[in-house]
Order: C-alpha cells, then sequence, then structure tokens
C-alpha cells in the first residue's frame, strides 16, 4: 500500500480538523460539497443548512518550511434560502449541492453554487482600504454643518482591517423541474451547465432569463421512465464536449456542434455486466454517482457503488481500469438495500492524471495510483489529530479470522460516511468531509 | 449488526425487515424464489413509503422501479414454462385484487392462492419464519405500483412547453419559459378579477379568519341589508393555470333570492380567492 517505503509513495498527514466536536451532528452543519479553487489557494464548502464557508490557505511560513500554509476561514455566508413552491406545495431544500469555481480575471473571487433549483453566481471581493478624509461628511458619517466648512481636501484611502464580501451577481432560476445534481463551467469561461434527474441545460454566465436545453431524456409518458441523469461535466479542453452519466451505468459523451438538442450521443460508454456477479441489486449498484475528467481529458472516472472506473475516452466498449473501493460489501446488499445505504452518492477525484480518490464508510477513504497499482485506505478521525501525525492505513477483514488492527465488516458504521473529497489541484493536500466536519491532510515533507 | 449508533426506534416491522436482509446476506441456503420475494417486497414497501411522501426521489423511485421489472419480468417467463408454479409463485393475471392498502404495508393475499400454498407446503416447513413474512404479489400488482408511483413523479411537472422540437430549417435550441413571467401574467388576471369583486365589502374585508367556518362566524349576523343589493352578473372564474390546482372559484348562481345560504358560499368562494391572492403576493 502507498506509503510501504520510499520512492514516490504518498505519506498522509494530519493537518486540520473544522467544524463541530460534537457526536450530536446539528442537520444544517452537514457538509454537501467541498471543492478547491483553480489555484488551490481557497477551499470552498457548502452545507445542508445553504451556507457557504470558504478557507484561505495562510502564505507559506518561512520559518516553518515543513509545513504548507493552513487553512483559516475566509468567508462565510449565507448562498440559498429555504423556499416554498406554493403552486407545487413543495418545499425546496436550501442544501448546497455542488460548488463550482471560475478561474479568477480580476482581484475578485467567483464561484456558482446550486440547490435543488437555482444556480447563484457569488462574487467574493476584499476591501481592506476606506476613504477618508470627506468635505462634507464626519468619518462617523454624520453630515457636517456645511458653514463650518473653511478649507477643501482630497480624500485619500487609508488601510482598514480586511473585510471579504460576498455578493450575489447573477441568479438563474426556474430552469429546473427536477433536482439538480450537477453544474459544469465550461473552458470558454463563459457558459456553464446544469443537470437535474431528466435534463440538462445550457446557460451564459452574463444571461439568467434564459438557457438553451441541451438534453432531455423525460419520456413521453412518466410510466415509461427507466433511466434518469446523474452527473454531468464539460470536457476542461474542448468547449463543445460534454458528458453526462445515468442510472444504468452508462457514459454519453456529446458533442454541442452536432445539434443543438444532444439527444444523440456521439459516444457511449458502458461495460458488460459480469454475470458472475450478477444479483438483484446488479442495476442499482451500477449507478454511477460522479464522473471527473482526468486533467489532461484523456481520460474520465466514474464511481459506482463498489468500484471507480478509469475510462479512455477513445474506448467506449469497457473502462481501462477498475477499482474496488469497498468488494467486501457485496455480500451485504440486501441489508445495504434495506437500510438506503445502497444509495449512498460517493464522489471521486483526480490529483491530476496519477492517482484518485473516493470515500466510503466508517470514516474511510480511498486512495489508488493508477502507476503502481498500489491503493490505501485511510481514516478521517479525531484520534489522529496531532498535526504532522503520519496517517496509518486501515484495513477491512471481510471474513474469516480478523488480524489485530484489522475492523471486521460487520463493525463498521454506515452513519460515517465520507461522500465528498478534493484535491488541491497543484500540491499534495486534500480536503476530506465527514459528516459534519473538513479534514485537511497534506504530504509529509522531509 | 449495521447501522450501529444510530438510535431508532423498530417498529415490529422494520425489525422483521432488518432481520430478513441479514438472514438474505448470510445464507446461502436460502432458496431463490423466497430470496427474490424478498427483495420484491422490500421494493414494493418502499415505492409505497415513497407515494406517502409529498416528493419522492425521482432516482430512487426509478431504481426501484426497475428492481421490479426486473423481477416481474423473471416471474412471467418463469411463469411460461411451468404451468405449476413453484412457490410462491406468481398469480396469474386473473388474480387480480384490490392491491396494496394505502395505510398498512402488509399485502393482501389474492383469493385464488390455495394451489400455490399447497405446492408451497415443501419449502414453508424448511423457513418458517421467513417465509410467513412473505406475501405474495401478483404481476398487476407489481405493474401498478410501477406505474402509479412513475405518474406520481409526472405530477411535479412543469408548466414549461412541451418538449418536442417544432422543426425548422436549421436547428433552434430550446427556451424553458421564464415560469416567473408567467406568474406575472397570472397575477395580472387575477388582479382584474378582484376589481369585479371590489363592491363586495365582506370580500374586500383583510381581517377574514381563515381557520374558522365562515358560516358560524356570520350566522347570527342579519343579512337582510344585503339581500337587495345583491344583483351581479354571475362572475367567470379567471381561467389561469396557476389555479388549476386549485378549485375553480364556482360561477355564481344569479344573486337575486334572498337566501342566507347563497350569500354564505359566495363568502367561503371570496374568502379563498383572498387567500390564494394573499399567498400570491406575498403580503
Amino acid at each position: 500500500f502507498l506509503g510501504a517505503g520510499g520512492g514516490n509513495d504518498i505519506q498522509w498527514c494530519f493537518s486540520q480538523v473544522k467544524g463541530a466536536v460534537d457526536d450530536d451532528v446539528a442537520e444544517a452543519d452537514i457538509i454537501s460539497t467541498v471543492e478547491f479553487n483553480h489555484s488551490g489557494e481557497l477551499l470552498a464548502t457548502g452545507d445542508k443548512g445553504g451556507r457557504v464557508v470558504i478557507f484561505q490557505q495562510e502564505q507559506e511560513n518561512k520559518t516553518q518550511s515543513h509545513s504548507r500554509g493552513e487553512y483559516n476561514v475566509y468567508s462565510t455566508f449565507q448562498s440559498h434560502e429555504p423556499e416554498f413552491d406554493y403552486l407545487k406545495s413543495l418545499e425546496i431544500e436550501e442544501k448546497i449541492n455542488k460548488i463550482r469555481w471560475l478561474p479568477q480575471k480580476n482581484a475578485a473571487q467567483f464561484l456558482l453554487s446550486t440547490n435543488d433549483k437555482t444556480i447563484k453566481l457569488w462574487k467574493i471581493s476584499e476591501r481592506d482600504k476606506r476613504p477618508e478624509g470627506y468635505n462634507l461628511k464626519e468619518e462617523d458619517g454624520r453630515y457636517r454643518d456645511p458653514t463650518t466648512v473653511t478649507t477643501l481636501r482630497v480624500p485619500v484611502f487609508r488601510p482598514m482591517d480586511l473585510m471579504v464580501e460576498a455578493s450575489p451577481r447573477r441568479i438563474f432560476a426556474n430552469a429546473h423541474t427536477y433536482h439538480i445534481n450537477s453544474i459544469s463551467i465550461n473552458s470558454d469561461y463563459e457558459t456553464y451547465l446544469s443537470a437535474d434527474d431528466l435534463r440538462i441545460n445550457l446557460w451564459h454566465l452574463e444571461i439568467t432569463d434564459r438557457s438553451f436545453n441541451i438534453v432531455d431524456i423525460k419520456p413521453a409518458n412518466m410510466e415509461e421512465l427507466t433511466e434518469v441523469i446523474t452527473a454531468a461535466e464539460f470536457h476542461p479542453n474542448s468547449c463543445s464536449t460534454f458528458v453526462y452519466s445515468s442510472s444504468k451505468g452508462t457514459i454519453r459523451l456529446c458533442d454541442m456542434r452536432a445539434s443543438a438538442l444532444c439527444d444523440r450521443h456521439s459516444k457511449l460508454f458502458e461495460e458488460p455486466e459480469d454475470p458472475s456477479n450478477r444479483s438483484f441489486f446488479s442495476e442499482i449498484i451500477s449507478s454511477i454517482s460522479d464522473v471527473k475528467f482526468s486533467h489532461s481529458g484523456r481520460y474520465m472516472m466514474t464511481r459506482d457503488y463498489l468500484s471507480v472506473k478509469i475510462w479512455d475516452l477513445n474506448m467506449e466498449n469497457r473502462p481501462v481500469e477498475t477499482y474496488q473501493v469497498h468488494e467486501y460489501l457485496r455480500s451485504k446488499l440486501c441489508s445495504l438495500y434495506e437500510n438506503d445505504c445502497i444509495f449512498d452518492k460517493f464522489e471521486c477525484c483526480w490529483n491530476g492524471l496519477d492517482i484518485v480518490m473516493t470515500g466510503s464508510y466508517n470514516n474511510f477513504f480511498r486512495m489508488f495510483d493508477r502507476n503502481t497499482k498500489r491503493d490505501v485506505t485511510l481514516e478521517a478521525s479525531r484520534e489522529n489529530n496531532k498535526p504532522r501525525t503520519v496517517l496509518k492505513p486501515r484495513k477491512v477483514c471481510a471474513s474469516g479470522k480478523r488480524k489485530k488492527d484489522e475492523i471486521s465488516v460487520d463493525s463498521l458504521d454506515f452513519n460515517k460516511k465520507i461522500l465528498h473529497t478534493a484535491w488541491h489541484p497543484k500540491e499534495n493536500i486534500i480536503a476530506v468531509a465527514t459528516t459534519n466536519n473538513l479534514y485537511i491532510f497534506q504530504d509529509k515533507m522531509n | 449488526m449495521l447501522g450501529r449508533g444510530l438510535k431508532r426506534k423498530l417498529s415490529d416491522y422494520e425489525e422483521n425487515m432488518a432481520g430478513l436482509s441479514s438472514a438474505f446476506d448470510s445464507s446461502r441456503s436460502l432458496p431463490y424464489p423466497l430470496k427474490r420475494q424478498l427483495v420484491l417486497n422490500m421494493c414494493l414497501t418502499k415505492l409505497q413509503t415513497y407515494k406517502m411522501l409529498v416528493e419522492p426521489n425521482l432516482h430512487r423511485s426509478v431504481l426501484i422501479a426497475n428492481t421490479v421489472r426486473q423481477i416481474q419480468e423473471e416471474m412471467r417467463q418463469e411463469s411460461n414454462q411451468q404451468p405449476v408454479n413453484i412457490c410462491p409463485g406468481i398469480a396469474p393475471s386473473s388474480h387480480s385484487y384490490t392491491g396494496m392498502e394505502s395505510s398498512g404495508i402488509s399485502l393482501q393475499l389474492p383469493s385464488g392462492v390455495s394451489q400455490q400454498e399447497s405446492n408451497c407446503c415443501d419449502l414453508r416447513s424448511v423457513e418458517d419464519p421467513i417465509e410467513n413474512s412473505l406475501l405474495i404479489v401478483s404481476d398487476d400488482d407489481m405493474s401498478s405500483a410501477i406505474s402509479s408511483i412513475l405518474k406520481d413523479l409526472d405530477f411535479v411537472e412543469d408548466i414549461s412547453p412541451p418538449t418536442c422540437l417544432v422543426p425548422t430549417g436549421d436547428d433552434q435550441p430550446k427556451f424553458p419559459e421564464n415560469t416567473g413571467l408567467k406568474l406575472e401574467d397570472d397575477r395580472q388576471d387575477l388582479k382584474g378579477a378582484e376589481c369585479v369583486f371590489g363592491s363586495f365589502e365582506i370580500s374586500n374585508s383583510t381581517s377574514y379568519l381563515k381557520d374558522l367556518a365562515i358560516d358560524d362566524i356570520f350566522e347570527d349576523i342579519d343579512t337582510s341589508m344585503y339581500d337587495s343589493d345583491f344583483c351581479c352578473p354571475p362572475l367567470m372564474p379567471p381561467r389561469s393555470p396557476s389555479l388549476a390546482t386549485e378549485e375553480p372559484l364556482k360561477t355564481f348562481p344569479s344573486c337575486n333570492s334572498s337566501s342566507a345560504s347563497n350569500i354564505q358560499i359566495c363568502r367561503t368562494d371570496l374568502s379563498e380567492l383572498d387567500h390564494i391572492m394573499e399567498i400570491l403576493v406575498g403580503s
């Protein structure tokens, strides 16, 4: 496993943990999305209460050369509020489903955040100066008596305590009947897509009152519905290409140049089922919960209930690699179906090209090195919370005699699930979200 | 035991199911038809639970419906191959019964199940506790369960235009209507309607009481002074889609009669309209 010794294997160390220490989790604090910005300096989380919290990495401390900057709270704001749809008598949850950052173009930062129905563009800007020395106003804002003004001066900017302001710049609403599961910004940095269970819409970042529908899989008769869209993403380099995954384990690649409505895919990625693994739950566990392109765009990764698959865009009939996340759960599928865990939507992420990461139960998360074919299971827990403590690899015992330090499948806590993880775009720093805590780990720097 | 650390009160049924699914997972000797029946029952139970929710989860509903379809297909093929059913087999479509009760989770046994029962006794003796918890479901039932949950999800449908593209010279992209705009139009309609009602004293009152029966309040009020003034043309209810789910306003009978009950009916309807208006205008 990773860290077994020497070479290029990464040794992961605890760095920080954010969030309440309580075991009693407040519903609103449940983390629902985690995302680094393009430079990695900012780390955003969204929660079930509709809030966004952004952490900023400190500038590296010259004296402590063996650790990278810490992440501290930079901005907190309420992105979405609960709403009530009177026409349908439905409550619209404020839970943030996804956050995606725009690349930085000027001093301000921009991100898109979405709940089930509405996407918002937020501008996060800093204010560290303010004008002082007005002629007609006192410093506290009260107006001066004009007759007391005997000289004129030019107001000057003076430094003030840093203030970070978040303001909503665009609200993209009323375009989704079903629940939004994905947003993805195009490589042209002007448009983005939003996907719900049955439709995908294309937006221009400047235009809020119109969107183009580019995929629609709703059948004329809902009783014929057998498949839903589960995730969608733009290609990182080709601005006319995007993919979307389905509940049947297929991925479709579409080219927007082919037609305005991309109902016919350009490519269909699907692996034939392994007959020896067939069960009543085969279809349910084949449902893809996340799809992510590699940085180059040559590969894409999908996550289904038990595995992570790497696909080469040039090969549609099977993935090039398959990694088992928690194969020991295959014999527990009925129980996991009964308690609904089988519907948990795990996400996955790349470090760029070589290593992929995804979460599991019992606050475990897994990493797979594509080059060495080695994998490791690590745990996010407050027990290892001394900085620079190297994380000890964990092992689950599927059956038979349990060795020391191993955990048996039946002892796993299925309420402690790691659904959201993120990898810094440039460095070996990872953010792992448990139910209501955010863990930051980094590699051991020698 | 899964879900360690989670405190929840298990009803008898849930305890049963947890035990059954553990048995499914761990037991190798459980006969296939029994396993299939267990899964089917779990699926139908889940679908039924979802139906009771205001907004069922579309993704899960589709996955479960597909699982039911898969089992249904399997059972159909088996019944085509074998005229005598293996327990607990399907009932042919002639065995239709009332279907699932909406309140309980239990499924009613079809009336003509005795033939299957006699075939079942061998298996029944093998896995008594499990068998006793499983009930037979007909093919019709499965289809109706799938249809009803998916139809319910259609109720969540939007007001956007139909999805078929109108063919044009070059492909036109579709714009889902901004439903915000549509609401605006509806409000105009309703405002127009309200003006018609402006002459009615009662409807202008902002202190109408929502929760109390209007009839009770006005029982002791002498309404004779209103009777002779009550000469208005019948009012047409505004035709707006936003009210489609609300009961349409009744066209009032010609109000020349002096009956107090007519006035009370009018008052109730006007109060409802006021109530709707308040919500839409957001006051």
